[in-house]
């Protein structure tokens, strides 16, 4: 399966463990990532906050380059990518007003024909879970984890159409194809702060130790996350919550790269802030 | 609005066209494809709110504001500066008001008329992000942070994480940068005072 991917600005900083990871699985699973080339930002969220238009072109450039490129999927992994590429790709098809203005921003036909996917889903729908299960060779056992969807990966409804908006249910399938267990908890798809992590710390504190303490409460071992501001507020900001739970918050790509019989150096899993290895080494997933 | 009405009770009863008023719901309709006349005051949307413990108007408010067209007090609310935009109400909304796409309307017409925002800060942020998708294509989120603390005089401002993010190599010291710039900045309205976007 060939797929035009866009990574984005973290997965080339801050995120690069969700790159490496997310290039692994997806060349083991046979999907052909074809990096969507000279890409630029999505404007999440700056752009879309301040400017309707702008946050439309952005993306509108990018799913236009994937058009050239024949493409008729574009795969974002980041939730805020996601979103608005999935968001523009939408108001292009339904909005004639704002097709007439992406055409003349672009100064060529708006792109109507790549459909916008988070990662997710084509595993869900596409790959599928028996596809992914027989590929695994060192099941998660005993690994309890909180599957945590954040806001845009499953909403707006509307836009999105892709598992249910408040109760989602396809990363604990996934998870759940891997050998994981998976707990019930109350915030799977509760926002972590997003965006205000530098502008308004606050919010990321209370909303994402909201999170935390739920996923804690629940009896979860680590949190997995399909996003990298959902992980970045999650993991880089436990202490300045005031809690003390040192919580793995690791992506579900790496989960799979480690069922899949990869080697935790191969999928970045150093990389993260709160390390799950003692974690992992308990469950004998990992040697040292 | 009647002087006599109490502070609790203002927002939920005497809301009512006043010579204020204005034909705010007809243009949201129009630039936001949103029919507020629909709204059934069901309260879901405040329900279901992330941020609405800190909002001075909820949801349910800002759309009855809406319906009785009272834009001042809108475009000075602090709701348009830590909305999170979690996508929540417009999900819960038995009749599909979609309001993070509303705030966003307000928060646009905020800025054009040169309204102060409560959290400046954000607006900055907003601004610089831009300002480097502008330039170079992209987020350099070294860059970003750096500039932020500078010119937010938070110079500390997450500074506790900068030693870790290096070590672990989540921080680029070198922005990748697009090419066809020339293309991306055909995207950016020219600000004012500004001549126009280079081709």
């Amino acid at each position: 399966m060939n797929v035009a991917y866009f990574p984005g600005c973290s997965l080339h900083s801050m995120s690069k463990e969700y790159d490496m990871s997310t290039r692994l699985v997806c060349k083991h699973l046979n999907i052909n990532l074809q990096e969507i080339e000279d890409w630029n930002c999505c404007g999440a969220t700056a752009a879309h906050s301040v400017d309707h238009s702008l946050a439309v072109g952005l993306s509108a450039r990018n799913l236009s380059i994937a058009e050239d490129m024949k493409m008729d999927k574009v795969m974002a992994v980041c939730a805020g990518c996601f979103s608005r590429l999935k968001t523009a790709s939408h108001e292009i098809r339904n909005n004639p007003h704002m097709k007439a203005e992406v055409e003349q921003m672009l100064q060529s036909p708006a792109p109507v024909k790549p459909e916008v996917e988070h990662l997710l889903q084509l595993l869900v729908e596409e790959t599928g879970l028996e596809a992914i299960a027989q590929q695994v060779v060192k099941p998660l056992r005993g690994l309890r984890v909180a599957a945590y969807y954040g806001c845009l990966i499953t909403r707006p409804q509307k836009v999105v159409q892709f598992d249910d908006p408040e109760q989602p249910v396809s990363l604990d399938n996934l998870l759940k194809a891997l050998g994981a267990e998976t707990v019930t908890w109350g915030h799977k798809a509760e926002c972590c702060g997003g965006g205000y992590a530098a502008s308004d710390t606050d919010i990321v504190l209370d909303l994402g130790g909201q999170v935390l303490k739920s996923a804690k409460k629940a009896g979860a071992d680590a949190i997995v996350v399909a996003c990298p501001m959902c992980q970045g507020n999650l993991d880089m900001r436990q202490k300045a919550m005031g809690l003390d739970f040192r919580m793995p918050i690791i992506y579900f790509t790496q989960l799979m790269g480690l069922a899949f019989g990869y080697k935790p150096g191969q999928l970045g899993i150093n990389k993260l802030f709160n390390s799950p290895t003692a974690l992992l080494k308990s469950k004998g997933l990992v040697k040292e | 609005m009647n002087a006599t009405t109490s502070p609790v009770n203002q927002y939920f009863k005497a809301l009512q066209l006043d010579e204020q008023s204005n034909s705010l719901s007809q243009e949201i309709l129009q630039n936001c494809g949103v029919e507020i006349e629909r709204c059934l005051e069901c309260g879901k949307c405040s329900g279901g709110c992330s941020n609405t413990h800190i909002f001075d108007y909820t949801p349910r408010k800002i759309v009855q504001l809406i319906k009785v067209g009272n834009e001042d007090r809108l475009l000075q609310m602090d709701a348009l500066w830590c909305c999170v935009a979690c996508q929540l109400c417009v999900d819960r909304c038995p009749s599909g008001i979609d309001i993070p796409r509303i705030i966003d309307y307000l928060r646009e017409r905020a800025i054009d008329r040169g309204i102060v925002p409560t959290r400046p800060n954000v607006k900055l942020f907003h601004e610089l992000m831009l300002d480097q998708v502008q330039k170079i294509g992209r987020v350099s989120e070294l860059y970003l942070i750096l500039n932020y603390n500078l010119k937010s005089k938070q110079y500390l401002n997450n500074a506790e994480l900068g030693p870790q993010m290096f070590f672990k190599g989540k921080l680029n010291p070198i922005p990748a940068r697009v090419k066809r710039m020339d293309k991306v900045k055909r995207l950016f309205r020219p600000k004012p005072g500004q001549k126009g976007v280079a081709e």
